[in-house]
């Protein structure tokens, strides 16, 4: 699966009886990194998966942009770290509404090309629900699938034009 | 200003809806009361993800962490409006009980009807997609299970991803979809299944169809059940026409043909383009079986509508399953009959008459149609709570105002009150020990879930409370 000599970027499936038996949202994990506060406010993280926020300086840079192409926030991870888990853990409005088990694609975000272009094809499951994305572009990716290496420290992760009004007012299809 | 907010109905645009507006708002200064006919919360996640797609269900999980936020109160088996609800023992909740007790609205009510065909006309031979659906999924509704056991050949009319959910059901081995949540009493129909073969008929082409890539895979990949190979010519792309990225892949995966060769199983399907159904004729005393008649189509391409040929070809079926999308409830109100969802403009209901009320909205398919994926669905809610904020911070000149804006914002309406003193709506600590049940009685079964009707939920909430 992983044949690329370089397999910078891996993929993180969940196993089908994993996310049929996710953890219920009382039970998350305290031993996962997950501050307190994290716990009360945003189990979901948690059961993504979580990530510890590396000490200020020592992580790899991520810059989170707008549509429009306007620094949201740039943040530090962990090398492994998914793009999704890293936007949850600093409230990043990205949503993974399936929790990274590639069965929606909420999690929709636009990389540079060159790190587009070094990471392996996206798989099957990857491409139907890029699919379904909106705003698609030819380096889209979905964030729960792509891990932070130290390569792509200061890589740059654009969130796709929210689409207001995608759909016509009274709009009938065509069929 | 205050917000007070009565959503109805209480699938996944209610929950996004009310999740964007807690996180947008963080003061604690309103309300969110999600109204469901159903006893259960969800909505099509619970009534309509397909059994085999347990993954698309992990959104419960943000539908939960909204309900868990004291802003929230979830009222299961209250029908809103002012026609009777189809499922007996709901509580019934006026729409001007709404106007009274909130101050906005959001109908959320979906499109909750199937769209059926002319030529088709519903009987035991002729069901709709939906009700195979509300089978498989122990809905309230609770239609009459199908009789599997005495067909061979089914054939569904529509190439959505309905159409192939339900193929899948029926081509599935019953012993892969014992592990999901599918009722027992649904596993035993299938153990008796003898359907051999399940045709997929659109008046369309390969290009045209509504399915989406992921739910064609899954076809193609059936373990047991093999695809009677297609026409060549029907796979070749008009030169220089520019295919959406979707149709290439769908393209692709048909030229790739099945896992399992045509021949080497038990069950086959079909994919049988350009057809359109003109006729059934029911079975006789001397002849079991039914007859389909479809006339052959070609796609205009100027107007990409489906044109008749002028051929014909009549299969001998036993069951047609119309797969045609839905519609909203005729008799909802701001329900726009041309349209088949309720009018809205810029995600605000717009009456008959075409004025805007005042702080009265809807999501989702109530207010788009019955299209998308559970993204789509997400984004149109998110895009409702924004309007709603606007429309806080700079009100619009709108002509009609129904709701009070000053209600109390901690009373509920009256007939909901009562409903609970009578234990007859299920609030979402409920749903939650409901839900923990049918999880626990599901692992003693080794799967999933194994689902409660209502009668079982209210004596299990009854007796624990």
């Amino acid at each position: 699966m992983f044949s690329t000599a370089r397999t910078v970027l891996r993929r993180t499936v969940r196993p089908l009886s994993a996310a049929a038996s996710a953890p219920r949202l009382h039970i998350a994990n305290p031993s996962l990194g997950c501050s307190r506060r994290r716990l009360l406010h945003s189990s979901m993280v948690c059961r993504h998966g979580g990530i510890d926020r590396p000490e200020p300086g020592t992580g790899i840079k991520l810059t989170f942009k707008d549509s429009k192409g306007n620094d949201i926030r740039t943040v530090e991870a962990n090398e492994g770290d998914d793009i999704l888990s890293v936007a949850h853990e600093y409230d990043i409005d990205l949503e993974g509404a399936c929790e990274g088990s590639v069965a929606c694609s909420t999690c929709h975000v636009i990389l540079q090309e060159g790190v587009y272009d070094r990471l392996p094809e996206p798989e099957d499951d990857e491409n139907d629900m890029l699919d379904m994305a909106f705003g698609l572009t030819d380096t889209s990716r979905l964030g729960c699938q792509v891990k932070v290496t130290k390569e792509f420290d200061g890589m740059t992760v654009t969130l796709p034009a929210a689409t207001r009004n995608m759909f016509v007012d009274g709009h009938k299809p065509s069929h | 200003m205050v917000l007070k907010l009565a959503i109805v109905g209480g699938g996944p645009s209610a929950f996004f809806v009310a999740s964007r507006l807690q996180k947008l708002l963080p003061t604690s200064n309103f309300r969110i009361h999600v109204f469901d006919r159903l006893w259960s919360p969800h909505g099509l996640v619970r009534y309509g993800v397909a059994p085999d797609h347990p993954e698309v269900k992990n959104c419960t999980h943000i539908f939960d962490k909204a309900a868990e936020d004291p802003r929230l109160r979830f009222f299961g088996n209250v029908n809103v409006g002012d026609s009777l609800s189809p499922i007996q023992h709901t509580v019934n909740l006026p729409l001007k009980s709404i106007f009274e007790n909130y101050s906005h609205v959001v109908f959320a009510t979906g499109c909750t009807l199937p769209k059926r065909h002319s030529e088709l006309p519903p009987s035991e031979h002729c069901v709709s997609a939906l009700s195979l659906v509300h089978w498989y999924t122990q809905h309230p509704n609770s239609p009459a299970p199908p009789q599997l056991n005495k067909l061979d050949h089914v054939s569904i009319i529509g190439n959505g991803n309905v159409s192939l959910d339900v193929a899948r059901m029926l081509l599935t081995h019953v012993d892969v979809l014992r592990k999901y949540d599918v009722p027992e009493r649904v596993l035993e129909v299938l153990a008796e299944s003898t359907v051999k073969h399940v045709s997929i008929v659109g008046r369309r082409g390969p290009l045209e169809a509504a399915y989406t890539p992921k739910e064609l895979r899954e076809m193609i990949e059936l373990p047991e059940a093999s695809m009677v190979p297609l026409d060549p010519e029907l796979l070749k792309v008009p030169e220089g026409l520019k295919l959406a990225r979707t149709q290439s892949r769908a393209i692709q995966l048909l030229n790739k043909g099945p896992k399992q060769l045509y021949g080497t199983t038990k069950k086959t399907w079909s994919l049988d383009f350009y057809r359109s159904p003109t006729g059934l004729v029911l079975p006789t005393a001397e002849d079991p079986r039914c007859h389909l008649s479809l006339g052959h189509t070609m796609v205009n391409p100027t107007t990409q509508r489906a044109e008749p040929t002028g051929e014909t070809t009549v299969v001998p079926t036993d069951l047609v399953v119309t797969s045609l999308g839905f519609h909203g409830e005729p008799t909802a109100s701001f329900f726009d009959p041309g349209l088949g969802h309720l009018r809205t403009l810029s995600n605000r209901v717009i009456t008959p008459q075409g004025t805007t009320l005042r702080n009265v909205y809807a999501s989702g398919w109530a207010s788009t149609g019955a299209r998308g994926v559970i993204n789509s669905s997400m984004m149109n809610a998110y895009d409702v709570a924004q309007t709603i904020i606007s429309d806080m911070e700079n009100p619009p000149a709108i002509e009609e105002a129904v709701l009070n804006p000053e209600p109390p914002l901690e009373d509920i309406p009256t007939e909901v009150k009562q409903g609970i003193k009578q234990r007859n709506v299920v609030q979402y600590d409920d749903w939650k020990k409901i839900d923990d049940e049918e999880i626990r009685r599901g692992e003693v079964l080794g799967k999933e879930r194994e689902r409660m009707l209502w009668d079982q939920a209210k004596n299990f909430v009854g007796a624990r409370a």
